[in-house]
Order: structure tokens, then sequence, then C-alpha cells
């Protein structure tokens, strides 16, 4: 059915093309205002970074350009950049700027976290920017936005959908075996309305602010992962991290939210 | 700016503001506007659907002397909407086919019936898999989907044979309507529906309700899975509802929230793994993958990283390569959905734009429309329906205009609304492709 591939010339010359397209919306982009960056504007941003200018090489955010669903849009934060031999990325905080709060989540990570690499889904009211602010254990820090069009698509205009039951099913899916220095993914999802204390019930009365707000996942007792979250994640909340546990042992997953209840995961990790 | 004045004074320009370019096509085949001769210009369209179809018609409607050459592989085109009507045996295949002849015959098309394989921007050249080369002055893309294969681990064009996506109308829609036809009563029907965006949004849920429609009267003991990438789907509220008042528990719906999400297939075994470890074994399996624009969009350029094409919100001109227009479930149109009519409402801005643009005039203003049916059952119908401009150089959604059928209609409105569809099916095929009311002639 299909042709065969293009000639080495042909392909070469749509990459050029390509590069060149780029090239041309990158000097549209660079303007003054962005190039000092969208976190010097956001107040919640600056208080993490204190007078520091971030490195904008290194953190990379990935989210659609164009999501038909704010109310879950999937997000993944990493670092491939460089660090100092002893030095690791323990925190990464993530921004909303046109939601109403824009706090998304904070991540603290240890050397057990192995890999700093985040996936979670998110609420975004409208077409924003969205700010990802990582700091390392020796206080470098880097930054990175990225622009997401949010735009309801008309079929998906939804009436109805039940809630959840705030912290039931807590789902944890971790790898059979750990190889020691190499760090493995591992997800976790748990229902709870996530409540944002801004919508409206069917009575007309304001709902109130009920969300998950502390996860934590320890091994053998020493934490390994640690995430505060605000309302503008995603109901349900869905976390993917790594792992790189130096020894056999149990890990805990524990989420907390708002109202002091809890629920917990327990899962034993075989490393070798 | 070259503004002609027709009879009334007003220039055109200001004569398509005032009245849109959807309903002004109609007059601009008789419009005085037309260039006479052999130079009006050559525009070829690649894909035969409802985009290509009647950007190719709505060309000539504009100017009869453009040359338009319509590039489609197939003589029959077998229409998604309605085709999950086949699939709850309520209509065969013929009476979702279509013909080319309408648009060879009346509006002077020229159809060609080969595969467009390559397209070179820079020497505005098309290769067809006749080895062909056609030059162009436009080229109109509507290359609809092709599968992401592999993004679901497992599921490759192979396992489509077994577990078939049916996304695409015609022999893929038959397989899955033959194995509904031979599982044995108390089997499962699973089916597995993607994340945002994919074709047609409210299909897999219209799917879901017209086979339990089948099952309820010929395998009573049988059940619809539906797993799910997603925790929100169209016209969810009418669906839930009415699976409720139709098919009681027939149908199950696991979302992403409750691990719906399905990681890995094994089209062998008929067996999914979800995300979080469940393995749900099927009887028919109805695997509907991640998708991506028509496999000619990439070849031409007009791709983006995401895999779909982002166009010019104003004509849908590719926003990546020059004189290449995109039209359809390809392009990144969103508030617009991956719909037929949308397709159909986006070629006749393009062709339009085109018309313009050859003759060196700006593009008259577009607007947009949209209504999606669906058949929850053979009398139960629903709707979703959207007006669509430009605003601030993207498209946005005319506030107030369109809406949901209302949660709390009657039966008859529900039935109503069922006939309004199979008008609805009926008034677009026959836009597109000449298809006469009630069917292709035979």
């Amino acid at each position: 059915m299909r042709p065969a591939r293009p000639t080495h010339h042909d392909a070469a010359r749509r990459r050029l093309l390509r590069g060149m397209v780029a090239a041309i919306a990158a000097i549209g982009l660079a303007t003054p205002a962005l190039a000092e960056g969208p976190w010097q504007r956001l107040d919640a941003a600056r208080s993490v970074l204190g007078d520091a200018e971030p490195n904008t090489q290194g953190l990379v955010l990935d989210l659609p350009h164009v999501s038909e669903d704010g109310a879950s849009v999937a997000l993944t934060v990493g670092f491939d950049g460089e660090l100092a031999d002893d030095d690791y990325i323990s925190r990464i905080d993530l921004f909303a700027t046109a939601n109403p709060s824009p706090e998304i989540a904070t991540f603290h990570l240890t050397p057990l976290s192995g890999k700093p690499e985040i996936s979670t889904r998110v609420r975004l009211n409208e077409t924003q920017q969205v700010i990802a602010i990582a700091t390392s254990h020796q206080g470098e820090r880097f930054a990175t936005a990225r622009e997401v069009r949010i735009t309801v698509s008309g079929c998906l205009m939804r009436n109805g959908g039940d809630q959840p039951e705030p912290l039931s099913n807590p789902r944890v899916s971790v790898p059979s075996s750990f190889t020691a220095g190499q760090p493995e993914a591992v997800r976790t999802l748990i229902n709870h309305p996530m409540e944002t204390g801004l919508r409206e019930g069917a009575d007309g009365e304001v709902v109130p602010r009920h969300i998950i707000e502390r996860f934590t996942v320890s091994l053998n007792g020493e934490t390994a992962f640690e995430a505060e979250l605000h309302q503008s994640i995603s109901a349900s909340p869905y976390l993917l991290f790594y792992l790189s546990p130096d020894e056999s042992g149990e890990a805990l997953f524990e989420w907390q939210d708002d109202t002091g209840n809890s629920a917990t995961h327990e899962a034993s990790i075989q490393a070798g | 700016m070259n503004h002609r004045h027709n009879r009334s004074g007003l220039t055109r320009r200001q004569l398509i503001k005032g009245i849109g370019a959807a309903s002004l096509l109609p007059l601009m085949g008789s419009a005085p506007f037309a260039i006479g001769g052999q130079n009006a210009g050559r525009v070829l369209v690649v894909g035969g659907g409802f985009g290509g179809a009647t950007a190719a018609k709505y060309l000539k409607r504009a100017n009869p002397a453009i040359e338009v050459i319509l590039i489609e592989p197939n003589e029959t085109f077998y229409t998604c909407p309605f085709s999950n009507l086949h699939l709850g045996g309520l209509r065969q295949m013929d009476a979702i086919a279509h013909g080319y002849a309408e648009l060879e015959d009346r509006y002077g098309v020229r159809v060609i019936h080969a595969t467009a394989e390559d397209v070179d921007a820079d020497a505005h050249q098309v290769t067809l898999s006749t080895g062909r080369k056609l030059d162009y002055d436009r080229l109109v893309l509507s290359p609809g989907i092709d599968m992401r294969w592999n993004a679901l681990e497992g599921y490759d064009e192979e396992a489509a044979e077994k577990a078939p996506h049916a996304w695409k109308a015609g022999t893929q829609t038959e397989l899955l309507r033959s194995q509904l036809e031979a599982m044995d009563d108390g089997g499962t029907f699973v089916m597995v529906a993607p994340a945002n965006p994919f074709r047609c949004p409210p299909g897999p849920y219209e799917r879901a309700s017209l086979v339990a429609n089948y099952l309820a009267q010929y395998k009573p003991k049988s059940k619809v899975l539906i797993l799910d990438a997603k925790d929100n789907f169209s016209k969810q509220g009418l669906f839930t509802a009415g699976w409720e008042r139709l098919y009681g528990d027939r149908i199950e719906w696991v979302g992403l929230s409750n691990d719906g999400r399905v990681t890995r297939v094994d089209a062998d075994r008929l067996e999914v793994e979800t995300e979080f470890g469940t393995v749900h074994r099927a009887d028919v399996l109805n695997v509907i993958p991640p998708q991506k624009a028509g496999w000619i969009a990439e070849r031409a350029g007009v791709t983006d990283d995401s895999g779909w094409v982002p166009v010019k919100a104003e004509t849908f001109e590719s926003r990546q390569v020059a004189d290449i227009y995109v039209v359809g479930d390809a392009t990144v149109a969103a508030p617009m959905p991956k719909s037929g009519f949308c397709a159909n409402g986006q070629a006749k801005v393009v062709a339009a734009a085109i018309a313009a643009s050859l003759e060196s005039r700006p593009a008259p203003e577009a607007y947009w429309t949209n209504t999606c049916y669906s058949l929850v059952g053979p009398e139960y119908g629903i709707s979703v329906a959207g007006v669509y401009r430009v605003q601030d150089g993207v498209i946005a959604e005319v506030e107030g205009a369109g809406g949901l059928s209302p949660a709390d209609a009657s039966d008859a409105t529900r039935a109503l609304e069922a006939e309004y569809a199979v008008g609805w099916y009926n008034a677009i095929c026959q836009d597109t492709w000449g298809t006469p009311l009630g069917g292709r002639a035979t």
C-alpha cells in the first residue's frame, strides 16, 4: 500500500523547510517579555525562585498544544540537564498562570526517587502558560514554560457525571523487581473529587473546597517521594514518578486530604 | 484591495461579510466574477470523503473555469457516520455507500482513482501511485485519519484483523459486524476508547448503544464493556441516561479514573490490560486506537509534532506550507470537532478561499456550524450543535448558539431527533456526493 521511503534528498529538504518554519516561528516569539520568562511575572513562582536567575535549559515540560478538555490535561515534567555529580533535583514546582490560584503542585524528590520525571493530570481554566521550576539540592534553579490552548470541543459538551467517593480505590502499579541504580516508573491513582471550592452545586451553593493535599511514598520508613497538591490537580489524582530503591522492603503510599482523612497502600519492593 | 461592485453598489466583500461565506456559495457559480478561459488555475483535491468531495464540488460552483482534479483510490466511499447502524444491524453497507458520478458528470470534476503518494510543495506537484505527477496551483488535502499503530502496545495492522477498530468505514466495519453476529449469546463486546483528540467524539458511545440494541434483541445474555482513556465523553449525561432507559445495566463504562485506560492489547487472546494491571477478556474486541492525520499530510510536511495539521483559522490553509489547504479530521480545528459535518463546512470555506486567492481577492469571512446526531436506539436520538467563527485568529464557539438536546426530553422528542438524524445524513450526503435522498441508485 505505502510507497517506498523518501530519498535522503527529500527528507533533508523537508527537515530544512521545517527547520526554517520553526526558526521563523522562534524569531516571532522571542519578544523581550518572553525572554525574561513568565515566571518573573507570577508572584507564586518568584517566591520559589527568590533572587535566582533560573537556567532555562534542562527542564522539559510536556503538554498538548491544544487540549479539548481543560478538566484533565496530561502533563509530564522532567529534567535532563546537567548537575554536579553529588547534586540532584530535590524539588519541582508547577504553576498555572491563569488559574484562580496558580499553584498546581510541588514535588519533593530524594536520591531514592532516582529520576526527576513526573506525570500527572491538571486542570486548566483557560488558555495559558504553564510554568515548571526545578530546584536542586545545592540550590541551582531551572525554569521552563509552555503555552496550552484550552478549547472545549463542541462535541465534548457534557452534562452530568458522578463525583467520585473521596479517597476510594487507591491503585498502585510497581514493577515486579528493581535493579540497583535503575529507576523504574511507579504509577498511582486514587478516586477523589478534588473540589476546588469554586464550583456551584445543583442547589446553587458553592461546594466547599475538598482536596488531597499531600501524597507521600516511603521506602522502609524513609521518605522517597512527596507531593503537595493543590486544586489545579484533576479529580482522582494520577501520579507517575520514579523510584530507585537500594534494598528490598516495604513501600508505603499515603494520600491525605484537607479533612484530615487519609488512605494508604502498601507494596513489597524487590530490589537486587 | 480590489473590490468589485455589483449592481446594488455593495462591495463584494461587504456582501460576503453580511451574508456569510457558506450561504453565499450557491450564488457564486452564476455570479459575474468568474474568470473565463483556461487560466483560472488547477486545484488538486486529495481524498474523496466529506471534506474532499465537498471541496471539489464547491470549487467548481465557485468558478467552473477552475480545473479541479479529485484523487481518491476507491470508487465507492463508505461513510463513518451511520456505519454504527450497520454494526447494529439497522442498515446495509449499500446504504452508506457513495460514488463520484455527480462530481464528474454534473460539475466537471476530473476524478482519478489512485493514491496520492507524495507531495512536493516547492514544485507544487503531487505524485500518484500510478507514477503520474500532477502539478497544482493550490492543493486541498482531505486525508482523514490514520491509526497510530503500536501507540497502544500490541495493536498494529495485523492485530486490527482480529480486533477491528472499524474507525474507517468499509471492510473493518463488515469484519466487526460479522464477529458480532458470530458471537455466542452471553458474550462480552469490549470496546477500547481513546483519549482526545480522535475522529467523531460521540462515535464510540453511539456504537456501544447500537451494539447493545442488537444484543438485547438477538443475544440477550450478552454485555457491552467500554474501557475509556477519558473521564468525560461527548454527550455523556444524555448517553448514560439513554443507556439506563433502554438497556438497563447491559452497557458498563469504565473511565480513566477507574483504571479504564488500556495500555496493552493481546489480539490473539482477545485480552486487554489496563494501566493498573486489570486484564479484561472479550468475546468480540473493538479497539479504537490513538489516531493522527492521514499519512499524506505528513508527506506534505503540514503536520506538527502532535501528528495533526495546524491550519490558519480564516482559510484552513496550512500554517506550515503555502498553497496547501487541509480540511476535516486531519486538522487541529478545535473547538470544532472531528466530524463529517465540520469537514463539509470547512471544505466550503476552503473552496471560497481558494477561488478568491486564484483571483487575488481576499478570502470571504468564514463561519461554520456543526451538528452531531447520535442514535442511542433506533428511535432514540440525541444531538449537540455548535456555531463557530474566527476570533483573535483562532476558531471560537459562538456563545449562546447551539447546545445539547434537553436532558428531560420526552420519548416523542427523542424519536423525532432519531428522524432528524436520518434527515441530516441524507442531506449531507446529497450535498457532498450528490447521492439522491434515501440512498444511492444502484
